[in-house]
């Protein structure tokens, strides 16, 4: 796309501040800069314009302007995604909803609650809470990530295991088309009138539109919790323990594995009382009535200690599960204290093939002479190995996103996916045909032109485009704006 | 069929494979006889029928169990059936990853009951699942009263194969129970009512079986005490994996109550599971909760009742009149029941009403006696019913009538602004307008 003159920048900038005000505009390429990734800083790319709209009405204007333009568009939340899902690859108008992050009705008789998407998700549990309610997804970033973003990549978190991922809690979206119009999709109840356009929409990574609003369900707060973690001396008892735990009828609320390189960091940052020695620990999590739970939580420990763990203890103050879960969600910065940078790789795999894929992404870490730390979801079968690395080191940037695209494959021949939470945006876009075939994706596209015709709405996302992929007709290889400006390159 | 595409079809699954003439009395819908009903045995014949309806503008209605094909407009044209009775296999079953795979045509109960040998279920429970096929389950969105805790298939389906209307094999989800690559296929299929593609393939989450299972009913006097019961139920700290509201005739009609269809009473039927000990508690909670509401007789019902609970409001009469779903927030449900039945009444007509009261879902029968005069008057209490849905922001729609009511009032609700994109999404996915034609919202 050529670029913008500076005087026709001057005229769009002038125009996007008649919609959503002065000082709701940044067009200075100093400030475009902040915008440039998400939490995946692998990609890089600049908008024209970054704008903060306060309502609907403004994110519509926007957006028919964008079109009028024939300008790319895509909204972005907080930031933390790990896909480069909301990169403005060719450049065009980063529409930010970060000043719409009301609560803007709750009622909890009904247990539903209606946000902005710029609603931070633990926000949205802090104003519940005090009534005894609380809103179930909690990916890791749940103290930075919006609810709007949640709903583009579908987020998941540890007590999705058994409540679910975010499209389970949410029965309807005000969303902005992406030629400007106003819908709702679903609404209030829980059933919908014709297709299920609020499930479609939710992971549809922001390329079907905008969210402008959404209505969620609120849960109650559990009556009772029980925390227990097992250490074990080998990582297979460890995945052998949660194989055990679901043969034995038990569904806990989060079964999260962590490693040994994991606990170093963990400790050395928090000192949340893992056990430095460990080859795994399991935090596993029950929660529901009071009653009957230490009868289930006999059933954990038991099926812990026949898969060898040599120690399993239950978090006996709120303070110690508190110290315990900050360790494993702040296991990602963490990883600070033991390497200069890291990338996070998201997979999916069947729960019992646990074992082989883990000695296989160690496998092949070691081959690419890198380390890897693996801090997952081993209930739902989500891993997420981070590679660590050194980007100063030349070339080892390029063996981490080897040895991903190489983990992915192995989560795809056993039966899994390419992503459990984290979505596929640009970072995946090309490893999509390790799971769809060339009919899947073109029927995939075929949704995608009911919703964004003009294919302004955050081009350049999830179809593979590379040219070592198999052709898909209409998305055929063309190389990103990013890679052309040579701000990006791909490996 | 002039074109030779009975022949044509022959060909393809076999002979004794496709029936016609007086063969297809069993599949006539609103009066409409298809011209020939197919049943393939593989998801290759699947795609070759679909690719010869495709090629001559013949229109296909894929058939599950036939437990649902009254839902929906009356069929604009004759076209051909395609039950899928002979895909009934279960595909895999993997234990340990708590998931399943079948062909679309296996009927609920047969899965359920190999599921069940190895001590795990599908947490769906849709009405007459003998018959009920899991295609057909995801295709209607069919469910039952456990929906209160888990869910419905939005929340168990985790991967879908079909075949589309060119005739191509499309696969979405996957085979993990998480999973966020690419569009979520598996919503747009689920209710979709085979006007988007043929489901043949499905797999889904599934759980272990409880240790334990009970299901408490509660007498009423008014139904109001019983909506008051359903709203300190959700505020309080129990579980329960179904809430279901019946009205006198309903719970009547479901053997619970020797009440006649006038009481004014309701029955609420609260299920639970889990182990031994939470099951005791939450059923003395319950009848703690429930005293002062004016709940009495609280009683354990035998597990036979479930089945009945669903189909309850239609039961309260030999043949109904007609038979509409309503859509609503859960504290709106007591008071529409009783208004919904007032309305019916005001008319000299009878009523019946159930609802998974928890989830705000609910369920009216029409009475048949007396017989309404002509179908304008069922139709005029349809339309009230709606109107009461609609004016509490929800919706509703007929799931059954007779075809010279849904001549008269309309079978779907108004999808508003979002009926466009649902075009645009029909437009897109089946170009030719085959795959069940004219039966769906906004005239999909």
């Amino acid at each position: 796309m050529p670029g913008l003159t500076d005087s026709k920048k001057l005229e769009l900038r002038r125009e996007l501040e008649m919609i959503v005000g002065r000082g709701a505009v940044l067009s200075d390429p100093d400030e475009l800069m902040v915008y440039e990734s998400d939490g995946l800083t692998l990609f890089r790319a600049l908008a024209d314009f970054i704008v903060f709209p306060t309502s609907a009405q403004h994110v519509s204007a926007v957006v028919k302007l964008a079109n009028r333009e024939n300008l790319p568009f895509v909204a972005r939340g907080a930031g933390t995604g790990l896909s480069g899902g909301c990169l403005p690859t060719e450049g065009g108008i980063v529409i930010s909803l970060m000043r719409m992050n009301k609560v803007l009705e709750v009622d909890y008789e009904n247990q539903i609650a209606v946000v902005e998407p710029g609603l931070v998700n633990l926000h949205l549990s802090w104003k519940v809470g005090p009534r005894g309610y609380y809103y179930a997804p909690d990916p890791s970033s749940q103290q930075a990530c919006t609810i709007g973003g949640n709903i583009a990549n579908n987020s998941g978190g540890p007590h999705t295991l058994k409540y679910g991922v975010t499209t389970n809690h949410v029965l309807g979206l005000e969303v902005v088309m992406p030629d400007g119009e106003i819908v709702w999709l679903g609404g209030k109840t829980r059933e919908t009138c014709g297709y299920d356009l609020a499930g479609v929409f939710v992971g549809s990574e922001g390329t079907f539109g905008i969210a402008t609003r959404i209505v969620v369900r609120i849960l109650k707060t559990p009556q009772a919790v029980k925390t227990v973690l097992a250490v074990f001396d080998q990582i297979d008892q460890a995945s052998a323990a949660v194989s055990a735990i679901i043969a034995r009828g038990l569904v806990p609320a989060a079964m999260e594995m962590i490693d040994h390189l994991t606990i170093q960091a963990v400790e050395d940052a928090f000192n949340c009382g893992y056990p430095r020695d460990a080859a795994a620990a399991l935090l596993i999590e029950l929660d529901g009535l009071a009653v009957g739970m230490d009868v289930q939580a006999e059933h954990i420990v038991a099926a812990c200690r026949e898969s060898g763990a040599r120690e399993v203890r239950t978090a006996a103050t709120e303070a110690e599960r508190q110290l315990l879960w900050k360790g494993r969600k702040s296991a990602f910065g963490a990883y600070g204290r033991v390497s200069p940078a890291y990338m996070v790789m998201d997979g999916v795999i069947p729960r019992t093939k646990l074992p082989y894929v883990l000695s296989r992404v160690n496998e092949i870490v070691a081959a690419a002479g890198l380390r890897v730390g693996n801090v997952f979801h081993a209930g739902d079968g989500n891993l997420h190995p981070n590679i660590l690395y050194d980007p100063r080191k030349p070339g080892e940037e390029a063996r981490v996103v080897a040895a991903g695209a190489e983990i992915m494959k192995v989560c795809a021949e056993v039966g899994g996916s390419i992503s459990g939470e984290h979505g596929i945006g640009l970072e995946k876009a090309d490893f999509m045909p390790f799971i769809f075939s060339v009919a899947d994706l073109a029927f995939m596209h075929r949704l995608k032109n009911a919703f964004n015709a003009s294919g302004l709405c955050n081009p350049g996302k999830i179809f593979p485009t590379k040219k070592s992929c198999v052709e898909v007709g209409p998305v055929a290889y063309r190389p990103h704006a990013i890679e052309e400006k040579g701000l990006a390159q791909r490996f | 069929m002039p074109d030779g595409l009975t022949e044509k079809l022959r060909a393809a699954v076999g002979p004794a494979n496709v029936l016609t003439g007086i063969e297809l009395s069993p599949y006539v819908v609103d009066g409409r006889t298809p011209e020939a009903a197919v049943f393939p045995g593989t998801i290759e014949e699947v795609a070759a029928v679909i690719a010869m309806a495709s090629e001559v503008g013949r229109a296909v209605t894929v058939w599950g169990g036939g437990t649902a094909t009254s839902v929906g407009m009356p069929p604009t044209g004759a076209g051909l059936v395609m039950g899928l009775r002979r895909m009934s296999r279960l595909l895999e079953h993997e234990p340990g990853d708590l998931t399943a795979t079948v062909e679309a045509g296996i009927t609920v109960d047969e899965f359920q009951s190999a599921l069940r040998s190895r001590g795990q279920w599908l947490s769906l429970d849709p009405p007459d699942a003998e018959r009920a096929t899991v295609g057909g389950v995801i295709a209607t969105n069919a469910c039952g009263p456990r929906r209160h805790l888990y869910g419905t298939a939005r929340d168990l389906l985790i991967g879908v194969t079909v075949v589309t209307a060119d005739g191509s094999v499309v696969k979405g989800g996957g085979k993990v129970v998480k999973n966020v690559a690419g569009y979520d296929l598996p919503k747009l299929f689920i209710g979709s009512y085979g006007t988007l593609g043929v489901i043949v393939e499905a797999t889904v989450k599934l759980r272990p079986l409880a240790e334990r299972e009970e299901l408490v009913s509660v007498r009423f006097e008014r139904l109001k005490d019983a909506g008051a019961a359903v709203k300190a139920l959700a505020a309080s700290d129990l579980i329960p994996n179904a809430v279901e509201l019946l009205d006198g005739a309903a719970a009547a009609g479901a053997g619970l109550a020797s009440s006649g269809p006038a009481s004014s009473g309701g029955v609420l039927v609260v299920g639970f599971d889990g182990v031994r000990e939470q099951v005791e508690w939450q059923r003395a909670e319950l009848a703690r909760l429930a005293g002062p509401l004016g709940g009495r007789d609280v009683r354990q019902l035998d597990a036979a009742a479930w089945p009945k609970l669903g189909p309850a409001a239609r039961a309260a009469f030999g043949t109904p009149a007609a038979v509409m779903t309503l859509a609503v927030l859960p504290t709106q449900v007591a008071e529409l029941m009783e208004q919904g039945a007032a309305l019916t009444r005001a008319r000299s007509l009878q009523s019946a009403w159930t609802a998974h009261a928890g989830v705000g879902v609910m369920r009216a029968a029409l009475g048949s006696e007396p017989a309404p005069k002509d179908p304008g008057a069922i139709a005029a209490v349809l339309a009230e019913w709606r109107e009461l849905a609609r004016a509490g922001g929800g919706h509703a729609s007929l799931e059954w009538a007779p075809l010279a009511v849904k001549s008269q009032v309309p079978v779907w609700d108004d999808p508003g602004a979002a009926g466009r994109i649902m075009e645009r999404i029909k437009a897109q996915l089946d170009p030719r307008n085959i795959l069940n034609p004219g039966r769906f919202v906004a005239g999909i």
